[in-house]
């Protein structure tokens, strides 16, 4: 029976998600653990109960937000890494609504997450009119864009947000400003459904409206779209808004949907990485919005089995981690390979 | 497929009349202890692994069993807590550094059969301003030190040093203005002045006025930004400052670095000038150029909760100190000296050493300048240069801290600091430390 064309990335990622784990189970072997009870550790431990099961999805909500922002640029024909500086405005927008702009209830929440959405959308908009009207590559002005955006939001966190006497972290988001915890057994928030619900709402965009298909096309066949009418320019500046979008809301999730802090670390430190995590993680979810939520669940369950695995098993840390980048770089391979096949191609 | 309601209740049934008590009368649980890093982890040199430190002594002492659980991200921190609590074998959770108070807050809350601790937190005050109620928490423990006693010791020795070499500054380099760094700062400064009196009664002829400009200061306002250290100690050696006091964790490297130039350039193989460790024993760091180190014994706050548990004591503790206690010189806890600060020794070198051969060994870099036997004698040569007088008058203040005869000012007020500042020395703020006061303070 052939596979029906719209599940094969499906079927390719779970073969090279089977390929990754051979090849990490050969390393953990090759450490003297055993293969079978380091992934069996790793599976009870992601979603063995309840309480893991609710923390792997807290550990999934921010990827799957940052995938979507690589995702979309992607689509477009873009190479948008600035996942990460994009978050971290976000991050910091949230924080300023939530913690320092009392409001009613319901409103503050609504506020501090669009404050969150907005910042990072801002923020995207530099490297995308640079990108749209003087060319400026995408990839450099994003890593720019990046650590201008890393020093900008640690001057803000210190300097305006700080909270006296806590000097490691910002003033905490208000109780009017938090999203409500699912569970006291884990950190996970309503920001889930946020997050989920805002991937549906881009797929659908891009799926289902002439602006999207546009913006799909342009990334297709960038001649195809021009011959069509597809303005570039707006691609470009719409591709990147919805991915600070995105960006944005995964900073925000973080001090307004996570306890216990519920604020932002002076260093950044609980939002770091994320956005570029979002990276591997588009790349096994095929750069699909749905796709990335599975993603993102597989690399929260690797975040949060990880941590059985290196209890129960002994499985060091650093092993954690480098089966974390080997079933990452089996899976972005398939992908990887595409894209490098259509950039040779043009 | 029909038999199988049947079937389900059978092996039900059968379950439930299995002995119930079976489990709970096997033998007695193996006692284990977990130890929670914070995002610093395995390799610091510092606060983790001296708190691993801590748990491999009780382990050899208790007959404990420890668990290690580095945290890679601020976001493991409640989840690593949580995966130590649900074993059912761990009785006791050590959650190390501040950054650990909110999730050991939380933790202990949802868990109130395990104990924990949180080393230098301050998690039960956490508990007392979101959940009143149930403050204190009787399975949550705060252990605290008393920096600003060692803190006087290091800068009574630093003024001693500079009496001997006849320079007229010691320094400081500070990280971020937290008030848990006032207490290092004036403890400083405080040890300096008495120094100066002790000089003026014992060894006049090495006597100087304490000045409010002796002690040269600098909040850098980072904790990991090691250039900054760097400079702000760059610029107090030039100032002819005999030894500088290391209140910055990593900026410590950057003291180091500035030391090394002068030690180079001026083809030194000793000290001045010198500078002085924090937290671990750092003299092994640069042989001959630290002259000590204020010790804040992160390891000695994990054996201790250790004993307590497994003696039964520690709910007693939590209950009679509201969960906070302070391990400093001198001090007892029930009925025991239970101390966490002291200014190094040659004899604790060794344990230090070990520490720097672990972390070569785990993170495959080179971490010890020299060999062991060398840098243990190096450091005693430096030691063995100074005159015996400076040590003995930072024994005698040890002695006068002990036995209460002295009592170093604790300062973690903002009116207290601004008090001490204008007797001990006040100078405007460093741009960075004034830019990094929130707006409402």
């Amino acid at each position: 029976m052939r596979t029906p064309r719209a599940l094969r990335p499906l079927t390719e990622s779970l073969a090279t998600v089977a390929l990754g784990l051979v090849a990490g189970g050969l390393l953990i072997w090759a450490f003297g653990h055993s293969p079978v009870a380091a992934y069996r550790a790793l599976a009870v431990g992601a979603f063995g109960t309840r309480e893991d099961l609710l923390e792997t999805l807290a550990f999934a909500t921010p990827l799957m937000l940052t995938a979507l922002t690589f995702a979309v640029g992607v689509r477009a024909g873009l190479f948008n890494i600035g996942a990460e500086g994009q978050m971290y405005l976000g991050a910091v927008g949230a924080t300023f609504v939530a913690g320092m702009v009392p409001m009613p209830a319901g409103v503050h929440l609504a506020a501090a997450t669009l404050a969150g959405m907005a910042a990072g959308a801002l923020w995207a908009l530099i490297p995308a009119v640079l990108k749209a009207w003087r060319g400026a590559h995408e990839v450099i002005s994003t890593i720019m864009c990046n650590w201008i955006a890393l020093h900008l939001s640690m001057y803000l966190a210190i300097n305006f947000l700080a909270e006296p006497g806590r000097a490691e972290r910002t003033v905490p988001a208000l109780p009017t400003a938090r999203y409500p915890v699912l569970s006291e057994e884990s950190t996970l928030t309503a920001v889930l459904f946020v997050a989920v619900g805002f991937a549906l709402v881009v797929y659908a965009y891009l799926w289902g409206t002439r602006a999207g298909y546009e913006l799909r096309l342009a990334g297709e066949n960038p001649d195809a779209a021009r011959y069509a009418g597809v303005r570039p320019e707006r691609v470009v500046v719409l591709s990147f808004v919805i991915g600070g979008l995105a960006a944005g809301l995964a900073g925000a999730s973080q001090v307004i949907g996570r306890p216990p802090a519920w604020s932002l670390y002076a260093t950044l430190g609980n939002v770091t990485t994320l956005g570029f995590d979002g990276i591997g993680v588009a790349l096994v979810g095929r750069n699909h919005p749905v796709g990335g939520i599975l993603a993102a669940v597989l690399f929260g369950a690797l975040a949060q089995g990880g941590r059985l695995m290196e209890y129960e098993v002994g499985v060091l840390s650093e092993l954690v981690r480098a089966l974390n980048g080997i079933i990452v770089f089996a899976m972005a391979v398939p992908e990887l390979w595409t894209l490098l096949r259509r950039r040779l191609a043009r | 497929m029909r038999s199988r309601p049947g079937l389900v209740l059978a092996v039900a049934v059968a379950l439930a009349l299995l002995p119930q008590a079976a489990p709970t009368q096997a033998a007695p649980r193996s006692f284990k202890i977990a130890v929670v890093s914070d995002v610093g982890g395995r390799g610091d040199l510092s606060f983790n692994d001296m708190a691993f430190k801590g748990g491999e002594d009780a382990e050899r002492d208790f007959g404990v069993r420890m668990v290690e659980l580095v945290s890679k991200v601020e976001a493991d921190y409640v989840p690593n807590l949580t995966r130590a609590a649900r074993d059912p074998d761990v009785q006791l959770i050590v959650g190390v550094g501040f950054l650990l108070s909110d999730a050991l807050a939380q933790v202990a809350r949802r868990f109130p059969d395990k104990n924990f601790v949180g080393i230098d937190t301050f998690a039960q005050s956490i508990v007392k301003e979101k959940f009143s109620a149930q403050y204190p928490l009787p399975n949550l423990m705060d252990i605290v030190y008393e920096e600003h006693k060692g803190s006087a010791l290091v800068g009574a020795l630093g003024a001693l040093l500079a009496a001997q070499y006849a320079k007229p500054h010691i320094g400081g380099v500070f990280g971020i203005e937290i008030p848990v760094l006032w207490k290092f700062e004036i403890g400083y400064k405080w040890g300096a002045r008495w120094a100066t009196e002790w000089l003026a009664k014992n060894r006049p002829d090495k006597a100087f006025t304490y000045r409010k400009d002796f002690v040269l200061w600098t909040y850098t306002g980072t904790f990991s930004d090691i250039p900054k250290g760097y400079a702000a100690a760059k610029a107090m050696y030039a100032k002819n400052a005999v030894a500088v006091y290391n209140i910055a964790g990593p900026l410590g490297l950057g003291i180091n670095q500035a030391v090394q130039e002068i030690a180079q350039s001026q083809k030194l193989r000793m000290g001045p000038p010198f500078w002085i460790g924090v937290d671990a024993n750092q003299d092994w760091i640069n042989p001959g150029f630290v002259i000590a180190s204020m010790m804040k014994r992160v390891d000695r706050g994990v054996y201790y909760a250790t004993r307590w548990v497994r003696d039964g004591q520690f709910r007693d503790l939590v209950r009679r100190t509201q969960g906070v206690v302070t391990l400093g010189i001198g001090t007892r806890i029930a009925g025991q000296l239970a101390e966490g600060i002291s200014v190094s020794t040659l004899d604790d070198l060794d344990e230090f050493i070990r520490m720097g051969v672990q972390a070569e060994r785990l993170t495959r870099k080179k971490v010890l300048p020299a060999s062991p036997a060398e840098i243990k004698s190096k450091v005693k040569t430096m030691r063995e240069a100074q005159p015996k007088w400076v040590w003995d008058a930072v024994a005698d203040l040890e002695k006068k801290i002990r036995e209460g005869q002295v009592t170093v000012p604790m300062v973690v007020t903002k009116p207290d600091i601004e008090r001490w500042r204008g007797e001990l020395g006040y100078r405007p703020r460093s741009f960075l430390a004034a830019a990094y006061r929130s707006p409402q303070r």
